[in-house]
């Protein structure tokens, strides 16, 4: 067994009144994928912009290596290692492939306090990145406007994995993409997952989860429905949890008297 | 994704002995060729209209374009450009600025009250200026801030501080002066002469006996390096070097050399058209024989495998060929029935309406066909099938561009139906004779080789019926040195291409080397024409405007450094990254960890700063400064960036394009003025200039993707 990197424990956020996330548990390891699953409304984007240090939890800890941890400000959770792919992928789609790859990490040559940025190492690196993802692009100057949707997730991905991410969170990178193209990024997924890294990956879909997914942690109006490992757990007890449940099965039921 | 076809690498290599070989073997990258990677560039469209408008003015204007005219526009056209260089580093940001051309006039107005009565105190004027560079940083800050705080449009931002910046200016500059404009005490000023020296100093060279020799050996040994890196960076090297033909190169350089030395000393028109013929065979000789020794020979089988194509082609080839030759021929021929003298004789056969409606149809009908083949969604939206309709389309923009033509120019009707005439003729003529190369380049080699031939001689007879047939003696002799000139160029092109194998392959280390080359041989050429417009003695037999010395002021010095400046800040460093990456995704900027809001302020103060800078510039210059100095300027400094290639949008750009932008603008200024046109129709001009740049740049961009 690899060691956990990241650790949730009892995690809640309460915004006023409101009740956002409860008393949730869960864990990333090295190497392998966690997926947290939930419909519109579970608390899912909360419990990202937890993870990716946006907001501090309300109670329980969060533990990094085994150490509790607060952050102030996403920049200080990706210098942790913790970096978030976020749906909109932070890219600028006129802007080429290896100018959005070093976004705000730009490398830099020179002498003395002139510096600029070194364009030639930038290109040639995008380029080797983006092929240990598997995608071997044909031009690295080409914008990323251009690129195919599971294209521009390799991407956010290969870029988070070369600025030292060792845990990965992706929120929702499939929900935008076709079928085959949801293929292509689940198995960078796994790709990133083989390169020793943590990955969460958020989605509402069970069928591109239990593919990848070593643990699955279900969301249900902030409420944890369980936290199992893959052994644990069946794809079609995974869908039915996810739909609800016992309502989704109340509501079959009326549904075929209505017929 | 459409993935470019490219012969697998084992071919290539095996057809041509290859000695570089491509490091990275991955057939679906084609290899961009250096032109094609200048037309995915944002500055191309603007770059192009430039030479156009320049060549335009150049020969409608006895003045324009000589030495000392040229350096009197660029001095006048300085605070435009400099500005657009920082406002369209702002717009790649993502905003605007309305308050930057007031800026200019506030600052400057401020700086000159501050010398004049804070002149009892002794203070100096630098400590003046420094408190304007203060005050303008700060309201740049407060452009900033206020926009990233409020997130309301930078628009209305800056409209107030525009508003409120010409309040106070006109209420200050009332208030002490009783008018609205402030003149500098020189005598009184405290360090008056070192701020006029940094900001306007004006250098009034001496003739210096050295002059063309540097003038000519920078441009021949600049364009020698830009054609090897253009060819480094287009074709496969040789193991070694193909020894006579080198030489034969070596030669024909040497020979060019000479040519254009001598074309140079002589003045008669027999001998200019000797020794240009002499020099442009020693070039083509020259780089041909060079090339072809470096570089390795093209494979005798065809290139392309369709063999259906190959067989059928050349009928259509021909039809082509032909359509264009008789273009050409028509434009050679329309001086004799257009005849400059109306009592000719062929003119007695046609009334003058039915002469009219001729050009105007066959005007219109190449316009109309250009039209069609530009823009595809025109072809479907108009139904070409229907001749009436497609007939009154014609004839309207035929119209339009006649009436247009008379009006503006001024010209006669004859006059401008032959200006028309000859151009959509010729124009027609070798896009039809250009495409034709092309395609037969898909064929054979020889068969390209052949109308390669056939296209040069078509542009040489239509050089000399231009240069016998026009009046105008600027226009006649830079029109004949312009065809003389590309047909040059396209001849060495078809050798080199008909004879070198391309390279279809990358390969970083030509290709670096290649870009090194172009940058350093552009960079020597720009330096020697540099040289050879300053260091102008004025009454050396030219044409005397003004004093006797060309005037070289430290604005236009100021405009090429800043854009410099402001050009590689945008492509070469982190700060650049971050203005395309928060113009173009503010949000994912952010997210990645750009600075959003201090790279925004940044610009604002940057944009405010610079504007001062312009203000006290112009203070300098004159002495004296108008409370409306850039008043309504921010406009054209728009413009100026919306020529250029930069997106009102923001996150995508070019510095170098927007400085060329506001060269346009201040080239159509000038130049309607030395034309002796209708001053008023320089709004005309610009509006126009504005529409067809943006339309070009879309145009060639999108052409360019396509063909990636």
């Amino acid at each position: 067994m690899s060691e956990k990197i990241l650790e949730l424990e009892h995690i809640s956020k309460f915004f006023g009144n409101v009740t956002s996330l409860d008393d949730i548990s869960t864990s990333v390891e090295a190497g392998k994928v966690t997926c947290v699953l939930g419909d519109n409304g579970a608390g899912k984007s909360t419990f990202i912009k937890i993870l990716s240090g946006v907001h501090k939890p309300s109670r329980g800890q969060y533990l990094i290596d085994d150490k509790p941890v607060e952050f102030d400000s996403p920049r200080d959770a990706r210098a942790k290692g913790i970096a978030t792919v976020f749906q909109d992928l932070a890219m600028a789609p006129l802007m080429s492939v290896w100018r959005n790859f070093f976004m705000g990490s730009e490398p830099k040559k020179g002498f003395g306090p002139i510096k600029w940025m070194d364009s030639d190492f930038a290109r040639t690196t995008a380029k080797e990145e983006m092929k240990k993802m598997g995608i071997d692009l044909r031009d690295i100057d080409q914008p990323v406007g251009t690129l195919s949707g599971g294209e521009r997730q390799s991407v956010a991905i290969a870029r988070a994995v070369y600025f030292g991410a060792r845990v990965l969170i992706l929120d929702e990178p499939t929900s935008a993409l076709g079928v085959r193209q949801s293929g292509v990024v689940l198995k960078y997924i796994r790709a990133a997952a083989e390169r020793n890294l943590g990955v969460i990956f958020i989605t509402h879909n069970p069928s591109h989860a239990y593919p990848v997914g070593d643990r699955f942690l279900l969301l249900n109006r902030g409420k944890s429905l369980g936290d199992f490992a893959k052994e644990d757990i069946e794809i079609t007890e995974l869908t039915r949890l996810m739909a609800g449940g016992a309502e989704l099965e109340a509501l079959q039921h009326e549904l075929a008297r209505g017929r | 994704m459409s993935e470019i076809v490219v012969e697998p690498n084992s071919v290539a290599n095996a057809a041509a002995p290859a000695v570089s070989a491509p490091t990275s073997a991955d057939e679906r990258i084609s290899h961009r060729g250096p032109v094609q990677r200048l037309l995915v560039s944002p500055e191309i469209g603007a770059i192009i209209g430039a030479v156009l408008v320049w060549a335009f003015f150049w020969g409608n204007g006895n003045t324009f374009g000589t030495a000392a005219t040229t350096l009197i526009f660029l001095d006048s056209a300085a605070p435009l450009g400099i500005m657009a260089v920082v406002v369209a580093l702002l717009m790649i940001g993502g905003e605007f600025d309305l308050s930057a051309g007031m800026m200019t006039g506030a600052t400057g107005i401020l700086v000159g009250l501050m010398c004049k009565y804070f002149m009892d105190t002794g203070a100096p004027m630098w400590l003046a200026v420094g408190a304007a560079f203060v005050l303008a940083g700060t309201i740049g800050f407060f452009n900033g801030t206020l926009v990233n705080r409020t997130g309301l449009p930078s628009f209305i931002v800056t409209l107030a501080t525009f508003f409120v910046l010409k309040g106070i200016t006109l209420v200050l500059a009332k208030r002490l002066e009783g008018k609205v404009s402030v003149t500098l005490n020189k005598e009184e000023t405290r360090f008056y002469k070192p701020f006029f020296r940094f900001f306007a100093y004006d250098y009034k060279p001496q003739n210096f006996s050295g002059r063309d020799v540097i003038f000519f050996t920078l441009v021949i040994v600049g364009v020698a390096l830009l054609s090897a890196g253009l060819c480094e960076q287009s074709f496969i090297r040789r193991q070694s070097l193909h020894p006579t033909t080198a030489l034969i190169g070596l030669v024909g350089i040497a020979g060019a050399a000479v040519g254009f030395a001598m074309l140079h000393r002589t003045d008669g028109v027999s001998s200019n058209v000797l020794w240009s013929v002499v020099g442009g065979v020693a070039v083509v000789v020259g780089i041909g024989g060079l090339g072809l020794g470096r570089y390795a020979p093209r494979a005798k089988s065809p290139t392309s495998p369709e063999s259906t194509e190959s067989t059928r082609t050349p009928t259509v080839l021909v039809k082509i060929v032909a359509a264009g030759a008789s273009f050409i021929l028509l434009a050679c021929l329309t001086p004799l029935v257009l005849n400059r003298d109306e009592r000719n004789e062929i003119l007695k056969w046609f009334p003058s309406w039915l002469r009219v409606a001729v050009a105007v149809v066959a005007a219109s009908t190449g316009a109309a066909i250009a039209l069609r083949q530009m823009w595809p969604r025109m072809r479907e939206r108009m139904q070409w099938h229907r001749p009436i309709q497609a007939f009154l389309f014609a004839v309207l923009i035929g119209l339009l561009v006649m009436v247009g033509t008379l009006s503006f120019l001024q010209l006669t009707t004859v006059q401008a139906l032959r200006a028309i005439a000859m151009m959509v003729f010729s124009g027609l003529g070798f896009a039809l004779l250009l495409s034709a190369r092309g395609r037969a380049g898909k064929i054979t080699s020889s068969l390209q080789l052949t109308v390669g031939v056939i296209t040069v001689a078509a542009i040489i007879v239509l050089a000399f019926v231009v240069r016998h047939d026009s009046q105008a003696v600027r226009f006649r002799s830079g029109m004949f040195g312009a065809m003389i000139l590309a047909a040059i160029l396209l001849s060495v092109n078809t050798v080199l291409e008909v004879r070198l194998e391309k390279r279809r392959l990358p390969n970083p280390p030509a290709d670096k080397l290649g870009r090194r080359l172009v940058a350093v041989g552009t960079t020597l050429a720009g330096i020697g024409l540099a040289i050879r417009v300053v260091f102008t003695n004025l009454s050396n037999g030219q044409q005397v405007v003004g004093k006797g010395f060309s005037v070289t002021r430290m604005s236009i010095v100021w405009w090429i450094v800043i854009t410099l400046i402001g050009a590689f800040v945008l492509t070469k460093t982190k700060w650049g990254n971050w203005i395309f990456a928060v113009g173009g995704n503010k949000e994912a900027a952010r997210a990645i960890g750009v600075p959003a809001s201090r790279v925004k302020t940044g610009l604002f103060v940057t944009v405010s700063m610079v504007g001062c800078f312009v203000g006290v510039m112009v203070l300098m210059r004159f002495t004296s400064v108008q409370a409306s100095q850039g008043d309504g300027q921010e406009f054209f400094y728009i413009i100026a960036a919306v020529v250029g290639g930069n997106l009102l949008t923001g996150g995508y750009g070019s510095v170098i394009g927007a400085s060329v932008g506001a060269l346009i603008i201040a080239m159509s200024d000038n130049g309607i003025g030395s034309a002796g046109w209708n001053q008023d129709g320089k709004f005309a001009f610009k509006g126009a200039v504005l529409l067809i740049a943006v339309l070009v740049n879309n145009f060639i961009r999108k052409k360019a993707q396509e063909a990636r």
